[in-house]
């Protein structure tokens, strides 16, 4: 007999059944708490029958007979434009302010780090209502809201891109008696640049997505139309709208990708 | 012309990492710096550019003025000046691989060009043609507008000199520039740094002592710190062991 000890099956089974008992007892205690009853989708299936029948078939006559459709999509892809670049470009300025290797100041750095870190938290449905009573409701609203949150994702991701930037290239530049900025222009920025695009382009389309939500709350473009239209119960017009997003936000994740795979493709 | 006085590096342990280094390169002269793996070979070549602040010591050398100044007590904008000054190039070659090989030689030239034309501006067309004349020195012409990622080792290292002449140094300082390099471009890269050396001085850290025995007119060995010989590039088998110790045979083997 060794006295080297093994974990017994039995023992492992009743490790994994204490747990899974646990797991299911805490499941139904939350739903009871906020009265959620997953079965109520089955005991009252006609309800979403019904409803379904009056969402088809879409009207796509929509598109034609109202050009604000039209418009309200420009003005969507609008929105998650102006905030990718306006949102990057203050995001990029942030990141060198807020990168271990490039800023040598401890104290404000950990400034940028903290403020960047807590513009992330706030959650966008929260600065959209605080913009839409501070500038009132549209696509301004929405574009600062969009602003905001893309400062947050892209200053951190950028920050990592920054602090994983290679040292040796830059030190062999400092050696030729460069300064601070030169080497940030000469070694760091060149290394860091298809990153800084392919973050461009995937924030993009993290803020198509949002801009929709965010029409939802007052921030305008397609969002908007699709919430006035179930508020007045058009709902075949609102799957004519649901369809149109889903591909809209399908082209623009493809481009996006496909871009992306480029850019990464070529840094070799 | 560059003198080392007594230069000293102790870690907060006590270990002495650089031991009163002393030695004194005038034009002309191509030494070779041999010793072990971490005898102190690359701290040495640090100190000579202010990457290194030694403990004790002074590296003297002459400033674009004309001026003897001592780089170990210099700091930000005059350490700069010095720097433009001193070419180095690396066993890793250290380029900015997004860029092309002529960005990569113009690069050599930021030191002495204002931080405000370089941002916003860049370099002259006066610039980019006499990088290429430095290219044309080490037949890199050719490839003067392929990305460095696009290169091999051995021409890497050719951009890594075209940069070192382009920033017209009083000094060049290589740290091991032909260890990642095989037997045919580690010979065409000692015959591109030989010539320099009639300019300027060449200090150049080497783990080939029948390279540095063919090519260099001097050679320096330091051993844990310190230097234990420093005159004829013909070491004897003797010698070699001294300076390696345990590490000569893998040597051999190498060379071979
Ligand atoms: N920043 C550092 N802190 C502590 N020890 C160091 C540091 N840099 C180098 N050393 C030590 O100093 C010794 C000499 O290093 P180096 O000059 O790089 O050796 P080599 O002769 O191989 O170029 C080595 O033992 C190394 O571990
Ligand atoms: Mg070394």
């Amino acid at each position: 007999m060794s006295d080297f000890k093994i974990d017994l099956p039995s023992a492992k089974f009743k490790n994994k059944a204490t747990l899974t008992s646990i797991v299911i007892l805490l499941v139904t205690f939350i739903c009871s708490y906020i009265k959620f009853n997953p079965l109520v989708i089955f005991t009252e299936f006609h309800f979403l029958q019904e409803f379904f029948v009056e969402m088809f078939p879409p009207n796509y006559g929509l598109f034609y007979e109202n050009e604000g459709v039209g418009q309200s999509i420009l003005q969507t892809l609008s929105m998650a434009f102006l905030g990718t670049i306006f949102g990057g470009f203050i995001g990029f300025i942030l990141s060198f302010f807020a990168a271990n290797n490039i800023f040598q100041i401890p104290f404000l750095r950990n400034f940028s780090k903290s403020f960047l870190a807590m513009i992330r938290v706030i959650p966008s449905l929260v600065v959209i209502l605080i913009f839409v009573i501070a500038v009132g409701p549209g696509s301004f609203a929405g574009v600062l809201t969009l602003i905001i949150t893309t400062i947050g994702v892209f200053g951190k991701l950028f920050t990592e891109v920054l602090e994983n930037a290679e040292e040796a290239p830059s030190e062999s530049i400092y050696c030729a008696g460069a300064s601070h900025l030169q080497v940030i222009r000469y070694s760091i920025i060149p290394q860091v640049l298809p990153a800084f695009i392919s973050n461009l382009l995937y924030v993009f389309d993290l803020n198509m997505r949002a801009a929709i939500g965010l029409g939802i709350f007052g921030g305008g473009g397609i969002g908007y139309k699709l919430y006035m239209a179930m508020r007045v119960l058009h709902y075949q017009d609102a799957t004519a709208l649901i369809t149109m997003i889903v591909f809209m936000l399908l082209i623009v994740e493809n481009t996006s990708n496909f871009l992306r795979g480029k850019l990464l493709g070529e840094k070799l | 012309m560059i003198e080392v006085i007594n230069i000293s590096k102790t870690l907060p342990n006590g270990k002495k990492l650089l031991d009163n280094i002393s030695f004194k390169v005038k034009k002309g002269e191509f030494v070779g710096i041999l010793g072990a793996s971490g005898a102190g070979k690359t701290l040495t070549l640090r100190s000579l550019n202010g990457l290194l602040k030694p403990d004790s010591g002074s590296v003297i050398f002459k400033n674009e003025l004309g001026e003897k100044v001592n780089i170990c007590t210099l700091s930000n904008k005059k350490l700069r000046k010095v720097r433009q000054k001193i070419g180095v190039i690396f066993q890793g070659y250290h380029l900015v691989q997004r860029l092309s090989v002529l960005e990569n030689v113009m690069i050599g030239r930021l030191g002495s060009i204002t931080t405000f034309r370089s941002i916003f501006y860049g370099f002259t067309d006066a610039e980019a043609h006499e990088a290429m004349g430095a290219l044309e020195k080490v037949n890199m012409e050719h490839l003067a507008n392929n990305k460095v990622s696009s290169l091999s080792g051995g021409e890497k290292q050719r951009v890594g000199i075209a940069r070192a002449i382009f920033q017209k140094p009083n000094l060049l300082l290589a740290d091991e520039p032909i260890s990642n390099l095989d037997p045919k471009n580690a010979k065409l890269i000692m015959k591109l740094i030989k010539p320099l050396s009639e300019e300027i001085p060449v200090i150049g850290v080497f783990h080939q002592p029948e390279m540095t025995a063919k090519y260099c007119t001097r050679v320096i060995a330091i051993k844990e710190g310190k230097i234990i010989y420093d005159g004829k590039p013909n070491l004897s088998e003797d010698q070699l062991s001294e300076i390696y110790g345990e590490e000569l045979s893998t040597l051999a083997l190498q060379a071979k």
